[in-house]
This record gives structure tokens, C-alpha cells and sequence, in this order.
């Protein structure tokens, strides 16, 4: 077994396409773009190399610091919403009926590109004829607020499209992983008198922990550089109270003309996406992988 | 209907537990209705959306049809020149490039998870870092690289770079299941002979068939609505998809956003068909799998 | 067996790929030899690249004259042959800067003026076309248009629009309240004032676009400080600290305590608070004359709302430097010529046509005022097109919007302040100080 397991030219036929695929798309661009952050350049005339500078900027920079911690709320937020989103799943995957026809239903606004979701979001978030203030003002609340132009609230609002946006990939990535536990564990808990709560808290979350794992990463990481719908909706405002790290390197780079400098920020990114990514795998670690045995 | 899924995930309980248990499942039922109900409302939305000009997008409620339905929109993005030959190139890059991300990821994952060799967590390592850094960091390295290959207004500018950049989230998808999968059938095959390529293909490929699915949703989804690689690398209408037909009605100062609805409409159906298309293949996973072993 | 199989199936999908790219590269080779060939004797086609932002579905107008000039100028010129690549504003200018930053710009593409072109001409990108102007266009244009494109004496874009900002109002909404026009910002106050009591938004903002605050700030800051104080301020040899301009700066927050503008401005976009305006749900709104289409001749919009459109001044201030006649706007977008392009005479020759063909049909075909002078006495216009041109050869003076002006790194943390000067966030003392700093930084 180990033998075949080891073949070096076969684990090379599988894996260096792929890695040399994302050596030269992604990394030579990460490179670069470590490169570029060393740099004083306005992304069109000749570069001019400042060492650190950028970072030590960047470091101090309030404004910044201001849109990590936005997207740090907002990484937070999506982990924990990742609690729903497992429920969500853990209903459509039992057997009930019609739950094919549901399942699919849940997951269309998955479908829809973020131009669409932003466009629904303002209309339901719009001040005065909004859907969502049409009807506090129907129920009796006299002034509701400017959703998005409010400071202290701007952020919050912009979560709920956000998380509402990705529930659908992380609802079929947990279907799919509740889908794959095999039924006959299931059966065999019921004969010993398991009762629903039981089976999924026992049988089926431990055996999906490593799709969970996984889907924390993915979420964090994702969270850490979203952009879509927050440029689309506030472009970062009012003042900033809106503005994510992603969003920020976007403005300096291509609105100051400050590429040097957006590059630092796109680099410094990757930096805590890296070290949450870190964190959070060694909070989640086992000892031992867990199998359908 | 109730009654009956409550017996068969009760188990024969009790006359009256069971009429507290079909309640609960009347409220499970009310609840998922509403759920749906909310799910599909963007979509309606979009539709009507899709059927006002400006002054109705703006004046009128959100879900309300205007006194005529403007059908023009369709003919106006229909007629609109090279929306079939965009339509064509997003279907054919867009199965291109979920087809060969979902294999070469599979092929990473299996070598990751299942083969021996030294540095496998630190390839794993390079895949994970690589959806780290922000999409807009990418673009100017990205475009220098392909300038200089001449893949410039190429598709395969296209195809590279959604591999290359989805290729990670699949592996971290991929990953997650491949560590639950359980070996036995496997090991078995490997000692009675069978070759490592056999294995993957026969055995893996199928029993992964739920997880296949679910990517592939996922890269459908991603590539089929990506438009900044589009925007920067692509110049010629013969090679432009979808997702830049949109830009066809924004204007230096006004847009005309019943026609964005209209496009958007008709981008949507061939990823909706598909979508539950292959949602139906999430649930054969497994069992597939486990027979053909 | 099986291992063989996919082995030559991995080959083939390499070979495939190298193949797809060697045709390209082929391709491209052909396309490079045609245009070298031209250059050589002249016979054979020679293809400019220009890329814009009038795409056909909504700017129809434009597109159909863009698509207009190039027919002619083929028929004319057998030999050239004129490529196009549309993209919308927000696109466009992205990948002009990713196409920069390879030094792979088109031909010919739109270049908007003084602070934006600047690291463009800096960065040796755009090609001078000087000589143009002493051509066939020589003065052709409105007296100070050109020199918004001008670095250090040459000029390195041709304007193709222009504009001032009005204040539009809808007289239906005046009268039912009996106002009248105001003429002194007093005035203006009390117009406010009423409106704001009958429950009427006053003044629609769309102040997420940021661009959209700044026009009322610059007006407030001519009307206060006059002209060439804040001219200096902007170019760095005066300063926001000005005491007037600080007073302008009070004047914008006075403005949105007196619920002047509507509600959750700070949210909206420009396209959203204009709706406002269409909808008659507000009674005011500043915006520059590219907006008059759809106040005369947009067939989508109510003629009733449309004849009830009329436009004031910004009034003057009581004791302020400013005069009535000064206005913000200036020359919108205009075209450049790659420094490095293969087929530069091609490219100004085919810049120079444009223009000035641009210059004929612009207002008629598309309702935008070009740059280059037109004779309105032979033209059939709306009125109120007719009178925005009086007022523009009236003018005193006309102040390039703030943003266009500055250096895009100023430009931005003016545009930042703008904004929050408006939600309050700032103080207006801070807001001069940050102005300064900003701009003494430079880019």
C-alpha cells in the first residue's frame, strides 16, 4: 500500500499541474505584489524603491486600522452565522417531504450576480420608499432611519445582504456533507432509541467536522477580503464607517493612484488572513481525523 | 402528510407525543414555507425589475408590475448586438473551466489526502495562501504576465486565471470530504492489484460524486458571473461573456437599469437550469460510490 | 493500461493549450506585420485602437455619432481601419490604469482633464497634440477648455464636452408654495425653509458619489470666498483656512441642519437622489448641464415634468466676494493619443476628424454641449439649452470642479471630507486643515 502510495512520479502527475498552474497565475502576482508595496509608484510612471515606508504607513495609517476592524466584525459575524447556516442544512437533509423542492429553492439567490443583490438591497434599504422602511412606517414607527447613510448602523446593515448572500454556498457545501454520512449510521442510532437532536449532535456533527473546519477557514479568509457588495452599495461610506480593508486598497490604488501603497495593504491582507487562518487551525486541530468506520 | 413523516422519524412513540411531535412539524412546515417564499422573492423581484424603465425602478414599490410592462427591455438587450456570441462564450468557459478546476483539484486533494510524500502539507499550505490575496492586487501583475505570453484578448487569459483562482476554495472543499471518505474500499483495491490511476478513477471520482456536484455548483456560479477578469483582459466582443452585457446600459452619466434588469434575467436561466440539474446529484454520493467499489 | 490513457489525455490537453496560444501569438504577429506594413508604403491597412464609454444601449446618442464619425473617416480613409472597445465609466477607467501600468494603452482613448490626466502625461503615457490645435481645430474651441489638459504648457487631450452646474428646480413645486426664484442666498434660505415645513425634500443629494457634495461646497466657497481665493486654496498658494472659506464650510453643515437636503443624502447615489428630483418628490437639484436631456428631451420622462424644469443660479451671498456670473463645471472628457502607439499620425489625424465632427452633431445627436464653439443661432434647441448657452458666454469665470482639479490623491481625501463634512463627522476648522495637508502633500 504504501508503496504504490508513494509513487513519486504519480503524486508529481497529480499535483504539478495544479501547482504549477497557481505558482505562475497567483503567486507570481503575490510576489509582485509584495514588490509593488516596497515601492512609491502611482501604477504609470517608474517606480521608486522606499523599502518599508508603505508599511511603516500603513502601520500608523487610523483609517486603515479602522477598515480591519470592520472586516475582522465581519469575519466574526460570518463564523458565527455559519451556526445557522448548519441548521439550515441539517433540516433540508432529513426526511421530510417535499424537502428536495425546498432545498432548491433555498439556495437560489446563490444564483444571482452581486450587481443584482446590491440593486435589491438598495431598494429594500432605500430611505424613503424602501421596502424595509415602508413598512416600519406602516407598523408605526414615525422616523426609521437612512439605513445606509447612518454611521453607527451602515455597517450592520450591509452584514445582512452579505451573510444573506453567501448562505446558499455554505448551506450546499453542508448538505453535501450531511448527504455523504451514510444512512445505515443513522438506522443504527434509532434502533438504539437516539431521537433527532441526538443523531445530528453526535453522529452527524462529529462526522462533519472536517467539512466545518474547512468552512471556517473559507469564511474568515472570505470575510477578511470582501469587496462586492460594500463598494457597489456605500463605496466604503459614509466617512468610512463602511470601509473594509479590501475596499480600502481598492481606493488607493486605483482612486489616489497610489499603487505603491494599495499593494502594501493588498500584501498586509494576505499577512492576517494568514495568521487568523493559522489561529483558527490550531484552535480546531484533533489528534485524529474522524471516519465512517 | 405530517402524521405520517412524524411516525417515521419518531419510531412508533406514543399517541400523545406524537401529536405534540406533529405540531412541531406543522411549525417546522410554516416556517420552511416562509423561508421559501422569501427565497424566491428576489427573483421575482428581479423579473419585475427587469420590466419598468428608470422612473418606474425609482417611484414605484419594489414588487409592484408597472401599467405596462415594459417587454422592450428583452428586445432592447436582445437586440443589443453580440449577445449570443457573449451567451456562447460564458456557457463553453464557463463548463471549461469548472471541468478542469474540478478535476485537477480532485487530483491534488486525492495526492494531499490519500498519498505519501514529503511536503504535502506544505503544498496544501500554497493552495490555502493562495485565496488570500485580494482580487484588484492581482490585476496589474496578471495583466503584465499575459501581455507577455500574448494571451491578452484570449480566452485562454480567461480559462487560466478562473482555474488558477477557484482552484483553491475547490481544494478546500474537496479536502474536507476527502478526509471523511472511508479508505477501506481503497486499500482493498490497491492490494488486489489495482493501479493508484484505477483507484482514483473508479473508486474515488464516484464516491466523491455529491461533493463533485456541490463545486461544481459553487465554480459554475463564480465563473459564470466574474466580469473583472473579463473587463481587463479581454478586448474583442468575440470573446467577452455574459456579465459585461450589463455595462451596455450604463451610461457616462445615466443608467438605464430596466435594461440591466432584462440582462440579468437572461443570465440568469442557463445557471438556474443547471443549478438544479446538478443540485439533483448532491444526494447520490456515496451509495453510487460504494456499489461500483 | 489505464495509466497511458491518461497520460496521452493530460498531452493532448497541454498540447491543446499550446496550440490555442501559438495561435494567438500568430495572430498577433499578422496584425503587427499589416501595421508595420503600413508605415512602410502606405497601401496596406493600418488599425487604431479606441477605446470609450458610450456604449450602445444607453447612450445611444453618442454611440450612434461615435459609430458615425468612424464610417466616414474609413470611407474617407481606405487605409485605416478603426477598432473600438467599450466599457462603462467605472471599467473604463480600471483598466486604464491596468493597461497603463504595462504601458499598453490604445491608439486613442477618453481621458478626463488636469488631475486625472496628470500622472498619465507624468508617467510620459499620453502624446502632446499641440500641433493639432494650431490646425484644422484652431480656435475651434471655447476659450479655456483646452487648458484643463494642458501639463507645463502642452496640451495632451481635446475636450469633446462641457459643462457648468445649475440649480434645477421644478416650478410646479415653486408655484403651488408661491416662491420665487431666489437671487440671494437669504433668499435661498427662506426657499428652503418653506419647502422644508410642507414636508417637500428641498434639495436631492446623492452624496455617496461624494463628487455630488462637492459642487455645493465649491458654490458656497465662490459665493463666499470668490474665485480666486478658492482657486488658490485648491493650487496650494492660498489655503482653506481662509476665514470665508471656513464660513462656506459652516454654511454646508447650516444647510443640513435646516433639513435642506433628503433624507439619508449620505446613502444615495447620484442616479437615486436624481430620481427624486424626476419623481417630483424633490424640489431642487444641482447637477451639470449633461442632465438637460433628460429635462427636454428624454422621451422616457413625463413632458409634464419635463416643461416644468426650469434652472437658477446659485445666489449670491450678503457681502461675499463671489459674483453670480461665476460658475463650477468645466470641460468633461476629452481624447488622447498614446505616447507609444505604433500608428500615432493615424491616431491624431483620426483625434483631430472626431473632434470637430464631434463638435457638429454632439448637441443635436446626444444633447451634450462639446467643447468647440457651436453656433446655437442655426440650431433648433430646447429652450433651456438656449439659455445654458447664454449663460456659459456669460460667465465670469468658470471653476473646474474640485475633484477633477486636484491631484488624484488630494482629490480623494477632499472628496472623503466632503462627505463627512456633510454627516458632521468633521468640524469645518478640521476640514480646512485636512484640505491643506492634503494638498501641500501632493501626490
Amino acid at each position: 500500500m504504501d508503496k504504490v502510495m508513494s509513487n513519486k512520479w504519480i503524486i508529481a502527475l497529480y499535483v504539478l499541474p495544479s501547482l504549477l498552474l497557481i505558482l505562475a497565475i497567483v503567486y507570481i502576482p503575490i510576489v509582485l505584489t509584495g514588490y509593488y508595496g516596497l515601492n512609491k509608484w502611482n501604477g504609470i510612471g517608474a517606480m521608486n524603491f522606499i523599502g518599508l515606508d508603505n508599511y511603516q504607513a500603513l502601520i500608523k495609517d487610523k483609517l486603515f486600522w479602522n477598515s480591519a476592524g470592520h472586516s475582522l466584525l465581519l469575519a466574526v459575524f460570518s463564523g458565527i452565522s455559519l451556526i445557522l447556516y448548519l441548521i439550515i442544512a441539517m433540516v433540508l437533509s432529513a426526511k421530510l417531504k417535499a424537502v428536495n423542492l425546498f432545498r432548491k429553492i433555498y439556495l437560489i439567490p446563490m444564483l444571482l450576480s452581486s450587481v443584482a443583490i446590491a440593486q435589491l438591497w438598495l431598494k429594500i434599504f432605500h430611505p424613503t420608499n424602501g421596502i424595509l422602511n415602508s413598512l416600519l412606517e406602516s407598523i408605526g414607527f414615525a422616523n426609521p432611519p437612512a439605513w445606509l447613510a447612518e454611521p453607527s448602523i451602515v455597517l450592520f446593515a450591509l452584514f445582512i445582504p452579505i451573510l444573506w448572500q453567501y448562505a446558499g454556498f455554505y448551506i450546499l457545501i453542508y448538505y453535501a456533507a450531511l448527504k455523504n454520512i451514510p444512512a445505515s449510521l443513522e438506522e443504527a442510532a434509532k434502533i438504539d432509541g437516539a431521537n433527532a437532536f441526538q443523531i445530528a449532535y453526535k453522529i452527524k456533527l462529529p462526522l462533519a467536522m472536517e467539512v466545518i473546519k474547512v468552512t471556517i477557514v473559507l469564511a474568515v479568509v472570505g470575510s477578511l477580503k470582501y469587496f462586492d457588495l460594500i463598494y457597489v452599495m456605500t463605496d466604503g461610506g459614509p466617512n468610512g464607517s463602511s470601509e473594509v480593508m479590501a475596499s480600502y486598497m481598492y481606493h488607493q490604488a486605483f482612486r489616489a493612484y497610489d499603487f505603491g501603497y494599495g499593494s502594501a495593504i493588498g500584501f498586509f491582507l494576505l499577512v492576517i488572513c494568514l495568521i487568523v487562518t493559522w489561529i483558527i487551525r490550531k484552535l480546531t486541530a484533533s489528534k485524529d481525523t474522524i471516519q465512517y468506520s | 402528510m405530517m402524521s405520517g413523516t412524524a411516525e417515521q422519524l419518531g419510531g412508533g412513540a406514543k399517541n400523545s407525543r406524537a401529536g405534540l411531535v406533529s405540531l412541531g412539524y406543522t411549525l417546522l412546515y410554516i416556517v420552511l414555507i416562509a423561508v421559501a417564499i422569501l427565497q424566491v422573492f428576489p427573483l421575482v423581484w428581479l423579473l419585475f425589475f427587469s420590466l419598468k424603465n428608470n422612473q418606474e425602478v425609482f417611484n414605484l414599490p419594489p414588487l409592484s408590475l408597472p401599467m405596462n410592462p415594459r417587454w422592450e427591455n428583452y428586445e432592447k438587450v436582445w437586440s443589443a448586438g453580440n449577445i449570443d456570441v457573449y451567451f456562447l462564450n460564458s456557457v463553453w468557459i464557463t463548463v471549461v473551466t469548472t471541468v478542469i478546476t474540478i478535476v485537477l483539484g480532485s487530483l491534488v486533494t486525492y495526492a494531499i489526502t490519500r498519498m505519501k510524500w514529503k511536503g504535502s502539507s506544505f503544498v496544501l499550505g500554497l493552495f490555502m495562501v493562495a485565496m488570500m490575496i485580494p482580487v484588484h492586487s492581482t490585476l496589474i501583475p496578471l495583466f503584465s504576465i499575459f501581455n507577455k505570453l500574448h494571451l491578452i484578448d484570449h480566452p485562454l487569459s480567461l480559462i487560466l486565471s478562473y482555474v488558477a483562482f477557484n482552484m483553491p476554495i475547490t481544494i478546500m472543499i474537496l479536502l474536507g470530504f476527502y478526509y471523511a471518505l472511508p479508505r477501506e474500499v481503497e486499500e482493498a483495491a490497491v492490494i488486489d492489484g489495482c493501479s493508484v490511476n484505477r483507484v482514483f478513477f473508479r473508486i474515488v471520482l464516484p464516491m466523491t460524486g455529491s461533493v463533485i456536484a456541490t463545486t461544481g455548483i459553487i465554480n459554475m456560479i463564480y465563473n459564470w458571473n466574474e466580469f473583472i477578469f473579463v473587463n481587463t483582459f479581454i478586448s474583442s466582443d468575440a470573446y467577452k461573456t455574459l456579465t459585461v452585457g450589463v455595462q451596455n446600459f450604463i451610461g457616462q452619466y445615466t443608467t438605464d437599469w430596466g435594461a440591466i434588469g432584462a440582462t440579468l434575467m437572461i443570465s440568469i436561466l442557463p445557471i438556474l437550469i443547471a443549478f438544479l440539474f446538478l443540485s439533483d446529484r448532491i444526494v447520490e454520493g456515496i451509495a453510487a460510490g460504494s456499489v461500483k467499489g | 493500461m489505464f495509466k497511458k490513457k491518461w497520460t496521452v489525455l493530460l498531452l493532448t490537453l497541454c498540447l491543446a493549450l499550446v496550440a490555442a496560444g501559438c495561435g494567438q501569438k500568430s495572430n498577433n504577429g499578422d496584425k503587427d506585420t499589416s501595421s508595420d506594413g503600413a508605415n512602410k508604403n502606405g497601401s496596406d491597412k493600418v488599425t487604431v485602437n479606441f477605446m470609450h464609454l458610450w456604449p450602445e444601449g444607453v447612450s445611444a446618442g453618442q454611440n450612434k455619432i461615435v459609430n458615425q464619425i468612424i464610417t466616414e473617416y474609413q470611407n474617407e480613409h481606405p487605409n485605416v481601419k478603426i477598432k473600438q472597445e467599450v466599457l462603462d465609466n467605472e471599467q473604463y477607467k480600471n483598466k486604464l490604469k491596468v493597461l497603463s501600468a504595462s504601458n499598453q494603452l490604445p491608439d486613442v482613448g477618453v481621458t478626463w482633464a488636469a488631475g486625472f490626466l496628470q500622472p498619465y502625461v507624468e508617467g510620459k503615457l499620453f502624446t502632446p497634440l499641440d500641433d493639432l490645435l494650431g490646425g484644422e481645430l484652431n480656435g475651434k474651441f471655447v476659450n479655456g477648455t483646452t487648458e484643463a489638459y494642458a501639463v507645463d504648457g502642452k496640451t495632451y487631450g481635446l475636450p469633446l464636452e462641457f459643462n457648468i452646474s445649475p440649480i434645477y428646480y421644478n416650478k410646479a413645486i415653486f408655484e403651488k408654495y408661491n416662491l420665487e426664484v431666489p437671487t440671494t442666498y437669504d433668499q435661498f434660505k427662506q426657499v428652503v425653509k418653506t419647502l422644508s415645513e410642507n414636508g417637500i425634500a428641498p434639495i436631492t443629494l446623492g452624496n455617496k458619489d461624494r463628487w455630488t457634495g462637492s459642487l455645493w461646497y465649491m458654490y458656497l466657497a465662490d459665493r463666499f470666498a470668490g474665485q480666486e481665493a478658492l482657486a488658490n486654496a485648491i493650487n496650494g498658494s492660498g489655503s482653506f483656512k481662509d476665514e470665508n472659506l471656513v464660513k462656506a464650510a459652516n454654511e454646508v453643515q447650516a444647510l443640513v441642519d435646516s433639513n435642506a437636503f433628503v433624507k439619508g443624502f449620505n446613502g444615495l447615489s447620484n442616479e437615486e437622489a436624481k430620481s427624486e428630483f424626476l419623481n417630483s418628490k424633490a424640489a431642487m437639484y444641482m447637477m451639470g448641464t449633461w442632465e438637460l436631456p433628460n429635462f427636454t428631451t428624454n422621451e422616457d420622462i413625463p413632458k409634464e415634468f419635463r416643461d416644468s424644469v426650469g434652472f437658477f443660479k446659485f445666489p449670491t451671498v450678503d457681502g461675499g466676494k463671489g459674483d453670480i456670473n461665476s460658475w463650477v463645471g468645466g470641460p468633461g472628457v476629452g481624447l488622447f493619443v498614446a505616447e507609444n502607439s505604433k500608428v500615432k499620425a493615424e491616431a491624431k489625424a483620426f483625434v483631430e476628424y472626431f473632434v470637430e465632427k464631434w463638435g457638429e452633431q454632439a448637441v443635436t445627436g446626444a444633447g451634450v454641449i462639446p467643447a468647440t464653439k457651436v453656433d446655437t443661432s442655426k440650431l433648433d434647441l430646447p429652450q433651456l439649452y438656449v439659455d445654458l448657452f447664454n449663460e456659459m458666454s456669460k460667465a465670469s469665470s468658470i471653476t473646474l470642479f474640485a475633484d477633477v482639479q486636484m491631484q488624484a490623491n488630494a482629490a480623494e481625501t477632499h472628496l472623503n471630507l466632503i462627505q463627512s463634512l456633510f454627516g458632521k463627522a468633521v468640524t469645518p476648522e478640521k476640514f480646512s486643515e485636512e484640505h491643506d495637508a492634503a494638498i501641500s502633500k501632493g501626490n
